[in-house]
């Protein structure tokens, strides 16, 4: 096995969630003014999250609704800052979270693929040539000129998908975004993510989806209430979580 | 891991707001000659022919101060929205934030170029005296360019969490506009407040841009250096803002 692509190390993440929405200068000093200092309710979504995964291994994350899936996600992805421990990545990540992948909606299909790839770090030139192969994955060939706001939502996660997969990476972090897509364009991404895998690309799923994640997944890895519940090979951990499930 | 090749993606998001800046209108550029042009002539029928300021040319006194305070007001209030206009990229990628605001403050800096480049004929046509210190245009440009870079950073950070910050940015703008000489000399104001009044950086770069386009003489060191020393201590002071505003953007956009 080759060395880590993801290290985990004692993530903590809090959330404030005020108990006033004050979301102006002028909230904000009449508060103060009226003697009512601001509260929150703390929440934390991870409490010491560790783990690590080996290059071109592939992980799914499981676990309840609010247990700090996505939140783990998207640390990993450096979009979220955790308040403590820390992520180290190697390699170029590329994120398909829930409803896109940061997407502009004022701007066309091709326009969007140029901003999302050149994030990427693709060169413009690069992202040009891939055009072609990206609207056909995506089924969009007839759509490069118009904007994504006129686009439904299946057709953005496609294009987040096609766009995703062209870019690259050495390690995909993947957050229930099939659920999205129909039945052949699903079929269509597990035999790329397949096709990954053969390669040696480090795959992190967060899904519902237990049999999706114990065919396809080599480890496991269980949040509850933010923390790791349980962490290994891929069927035992969904085996353990299908008995907390029906309360063994 | 090799760094991306950030320049692109400046490039690509640059195009991008420049590409929307004009979109959303159907004249597209023609609105942003057109308004200075209408300021222009509203401004030159109110202090020359209505209250006679006695300034000699007024549109071509007027019209190099005025394109020099769009850069600035346009600039900021443009890059104020840049974190939280572009919250689907923010809360779905990482990148590096402030590049935003760098891409916004480009896209506007060419939109002003443009402005000026557009302009210059009609400023040739209302007497411009041609001189060799009109090409100290893109230096003072470029000065400009940083302090609405070192303004807009705190400013789009702080619009993330309180969303009425453009209200409060709207009016100091206006203030702006009358407490810099655009409309007026700085002859005007009394000694013992010209020390203070000076101290608004943008009084002295919209003096350099008179200087250079319609008196037709140089800037003297201070007029840059000043401006300069002001925009780089406001730019120590925007980073530092920024980058303890920034770890939270993803969670408040």
């Amino acid at each position: 096995m080759g060395p880590d692509a993801i290290r985990v190390e004692d993530l903590w993440k809090r959330f404030r969630i005020p108990h006033e929405r004050r979301n102006t200068i002028l909230e904000g000093l009449a508060a103060i003014l009226g003697g009512r200092p601001l509260s929150y309710e703390e929440l934390w979504a991870l409490r010491g999250v560790s783990f690590s995964l080996g290059e071109g291994e592939s992980l799914g994350i499981i676990g309840p609704n609010g247990s700090g899936k996505s939140t783990l996600l998207k640390i990993m992805a450096r979009i979220l800052r955790p308040d403590r421990g820390r992520v180290e990545v190697r390699g170029k990540i590329a994120p398909i979270l829930e409803l896109g992948v940061g997407f502009h909606p004022d701007l066309t299909v091709r326009e969007n693929v140029l901003v999302y790839g050149s994030i990427m770090g693709l060169r413009s030139s690069e992202i040009k040539g891939r055009m072609g192969s990206i609207l056909r994955f995506a089924g969009l060939e007839r759509f490069e000129d118009a904007r994504l706001k006129n686009l439904s939502s299946g057709m953005q996660m496609r294009l987040g998908f096609s766009v995703a997969i062209e870019t690259d990476p050495d390690i995909f972090l993947v957050d229930e975004a099939l659920a999205v897509g129909d039945a052949e364009f699903q079929a269509k991404c597990l035999d790329k993510f397949k096709q990954f895998r053969a390669e040696g690309r480090t795959i992190v799923l967060v899904s519902h989806a237990l049999g999706l994640i114990r065919e396809f997944c080599d480890k496991g890895l269980l949040l509850i209430d933010g923390g790791v519940a349980a962490f290994g090979d891929a069927g035992a951990v969904v085996e353990e979580y299908a008995r907390r499930l029906r309360g063994g | 891991m090799p760094m991306p090749p950030y320049w692109e993606l400046v490039r690509a998001l640059t195009i991008k707001d420049f590409k929307l800046r004009y979109r959303n209108s159907a004249l597209g550029f023609a609105w942003s000659l057109l308004n200075p042009l209408a300021m222009m002539a509203i401004l030159t029928i109110v202090f020359s022919t209505l209250l006679r300021s006695g300034i000699e040319n007024f549109p071509l006194f007027l019209l190099p101060a005025l394109l020099a305070w769009r850069f600035f007001s346009i600039g900021t209030s443009m890059a104020l929205w840049s974190v939280v206009g572009n919250a689907p990229l923010v809360s779905k990628v990482y990148f590096p934030r402030w590049l935003l605001i760098l891409s916004s403050n480009l896209a506007n800096l060419l939109g002003s170029s443009l402005e000026f480049l557009a302009l210059l004929p009609l400023m040739a046509l209302l007497g411009m005296r041609p001189s060799p210190s009109a090409l100290l245009l893109p230096l003072i440009l470029a000065l400009e360019f940083l302090l609405i870079f070192a303004i807009s950073l705190p400013l789009s950070a702080l619009n993330v969490y309180y969303r009425d910050v453009y209200q409060v940015w709207d009016i100091a703008l206006q203030a702006g506009f009358f407490l810099t000489p655009i409309f007026y000399s700085a002859d005007l104001i009394p000694g013992k407040y010209r020390g203070l009044y000076m101290l608004n950086p943008m009084a002295r770069i919209v003096q350099c841009a008179r200087k250079i386009l319609y008196l037709g003489i140089p800037p003297e060191p201070a007029d840059l250096g000043i401006p300069l020393l002001g925009a780089l201590i406001l730019l120590a002071l925007g980073a530092i803002a920024f980058s303890r505003l920034e770890p939270r953007f993803a969670e408040e956009v």
